[in-house]
């Protein structure tokens, strides 16, 4: 096992996973209490759209994942606001039309590319050290985002329109989460692949609801849950030489039942103090 | 006394093929206390965003704080402090009752600020306002409806608002909570010499309290003193049949009946 540790890739894959499993259950918290988690998952899959156009055209993949998944995520956001079909609809249409087309450019591909199914399904000990420090710079900003606007995304988590009506520019912080879902995404892409990603954005977060009922509390756990489970994830990938995404994701899914089974929610509410 | 603090000259508000409210000519005087009744779908809550600057007038013109109301700006809108209504609350978000309050100095204090000592002090002397310092580590969730309203007209204070806007204040809750509340919004009325603009369908529960009641259906149809707002020809207008005065004065209206 120590000696696994000291091999470049695993270190390098170590620090992946810990980079995106924490990134991805921060912006989980907000996404779980703001209600985006299908919003999310529509997102990745435009996301590898993109990554299938830039392989049909010899482009890098990133740049075109990043267009793919703003433009994607913003159009749920105008859904939201001024849709007329019902929210599910509109992004289960969104959903299914972008992994249609990214099936389109892989049936485009003049030969098979493994590469590609590495972003569908995650590949995060084959992340290289060019991709390391792409995830390291995308986590930077993103984390940096949340922590500057922290007090306006939990506010509009809680309620967008009493914080637009207290003087919150509520609609501008709340495409700002929408663009820093679509990064997270992004940046995860390759390491827990592009069906699973959604998973670690919901499922640390979902746990934490389970244990707390502080919003400071829910963001902590959440943080250290994602952490926990890629870090344990790749260790039993690479253990058991296992799959690294469905290892993660399965950690982190062992843990959300626990904490359901224990939650303190579950118990019987007692109101505290004196009833008025 | 007699500073206009809310005016709305003929204005017109509504939604792409609905009128929610139309040709409302009003003015609020600083530190009046103000209900406002109708019949649901009578644009009540309408008049509760606009006030808020969540919607632009179609027609006519609507200032607040002397400014046009959908040029708003984040800090005029801190100055308005407003409890919604009842049932938008998800009762299992995970936050402390002090966590709910100190969101309330959030508009205030602007982008790139995080909540000081000081900010801390004005929720918590918000909370001590509404009798619920000593719940300030209890989740929102474990509490009671009523305490549930406290914290939240708490977060509205902790704004250090001019105006108070209340919309159904009283809805869902029994009703030794529901005269708790209104004690206690009278309270501050008088105490912190708040604006206040009571929006509710129970026109008995705040006769006593206003000063100046409003009944509004989609139109104005009358401002003023509740004796003289109150009486069967006025109230007719816009309850129709559903009406009834008993001989104690009471009006009881069957709400339920309208839809639009």
């Amino acid at each position: 096992m120590l000696e696994m540790l000291s091999y470049d890739f695993m270190q390098r894959s170590l620090l992946a996973a810990a980079l995106v499993g924490g990134l991805c259950s921060l912006i989980g918290v907000f996404v779980v209490l703001r209600g985006l988690a299908f919003a999310g998952a529509g997102t990745a899959h435009a996301a590898f759209a993109g990554v299938a156009l830039a392989y049909l055209m010899g482009l890098p993949p990133l740049p075109l994942a990043i267009l793919f998944g703003l433009l994607t995520v913003w159009a749920t956001g105008v859904m939201e606001e001024k849709g007329r079909l019902k929210l599910d609809v509109s992004i289960g249409i969104l959903y299914t039309a972008t992994m249609a087309l990214a099936i389109l450019f892989i049936g485009l591909m003049k030969e098979y590319n493994a590469e590609v199914y590495g972003y569908l399904f995650g590949s995060v000990l084959s992340v290289t050290p060019e991709e390391l420090g792409g995830i390291v710079g995308l986590s930077v900003v993103v984390a940096g985002a949340i922590f500057v606007f922290s007090k306006e995304l939990y506010f509009i988590a809680f309620d967008q329109e009493m914080a637009e009506a207290s003087g919150v520019p509520a609609r501008r912080i709340f495409y700002l989460l929408l663009t820093l879902v679509a990064f997270t995404v992004v940046v995860s892409l390759k390491t827990v692949g592009a069906i699973l990603v959604f998973a670690m954005v919901l499922i640390p977060a979902s746990t934490a609801y389970q244990l707390t009922r502080s919003l400071s509390h829910m963001t902590a756990y959440s943080v250290v849950i994602g952490i926990t489970s890629a870090i344990g994830g790749v260790l039993v990938s690479s253990l058991w030489d296992l799959p690294s995404g469905p290892a993660i994701v399965l950690l982190a899914t062992s843990l959300f039942f626990l904490s359901a089974l224990f939650s303190p929610k579950r118990l019987r509410r007692v109101p505290t103090g004196p009833s008025l | 006394m007699s500073n206009t603090i809310i005016r709305f000259s003929h204005a017109t508000f509504g939604f792409p093929g609905v009128v929610a409210l139309q040709d409302i000519s009003l003015e609020i005087a600083e530190g009046e206390f103000v209900g406002v009744i109708g019949p649901n779908g009578s644009g009540k809550t309408t008049l509760c965003r606009a006030v808020l600057g969540l919607l632009r007038p179609l027609e006519g013109s609507l200032r607040i704080f002397d400014c046009a109301c959908e040029k708003l700006r984040c800090h005029h809108r801190a100055r308005i402090g407003y409890l919604p209504q009842k049932g938008a609350l998800d009762r299992d978000f995970p936050i402390t009752v002090l966590e709910t309050v100190l969101m309330g100095r959030y508009g205030a204090l602007g982008l790139f600020k995080r909540p000081s000592q000081r900010d801390r002090e004005i929720a918590l002397e918000a909370l001590a306002n509404v009798g619920m310092e000593n719940q300030r580590d209890t989740a929102l969730g474990h509490l009671s409806g009523g305490q549930q309203q406290r914290v939240l007209i708490a977060r509205a204070l902790a704004q250090q608002p001019q105006v108070l806007l209340l919309d159904e204040p009283t809805t869902g809750i029994d009703l030794t909570t529901q005269h708790s509340v209104l004690d206690l919004v009278r309270r501050l009325h008088r105490d912190l010499g708040l604006t206040v603009l009571l929006i509710t369908h129970d026109i008995n529960m705040i006769r006593t309290l206003v000063d100046r009641l409003v009944l509004l259906k989609t139109r104005l149809f009358a401002a003023g003193p509740p004796e003289e707002v109150l009486k069967p020809d006025v109230l007719r207008q816009v309850y129709g049949k559903d009406l009834v005065i008993t001989e104690k004065d009471l009006v009881i209206v069957e709400d339920y009946h309208h839809h639009r």
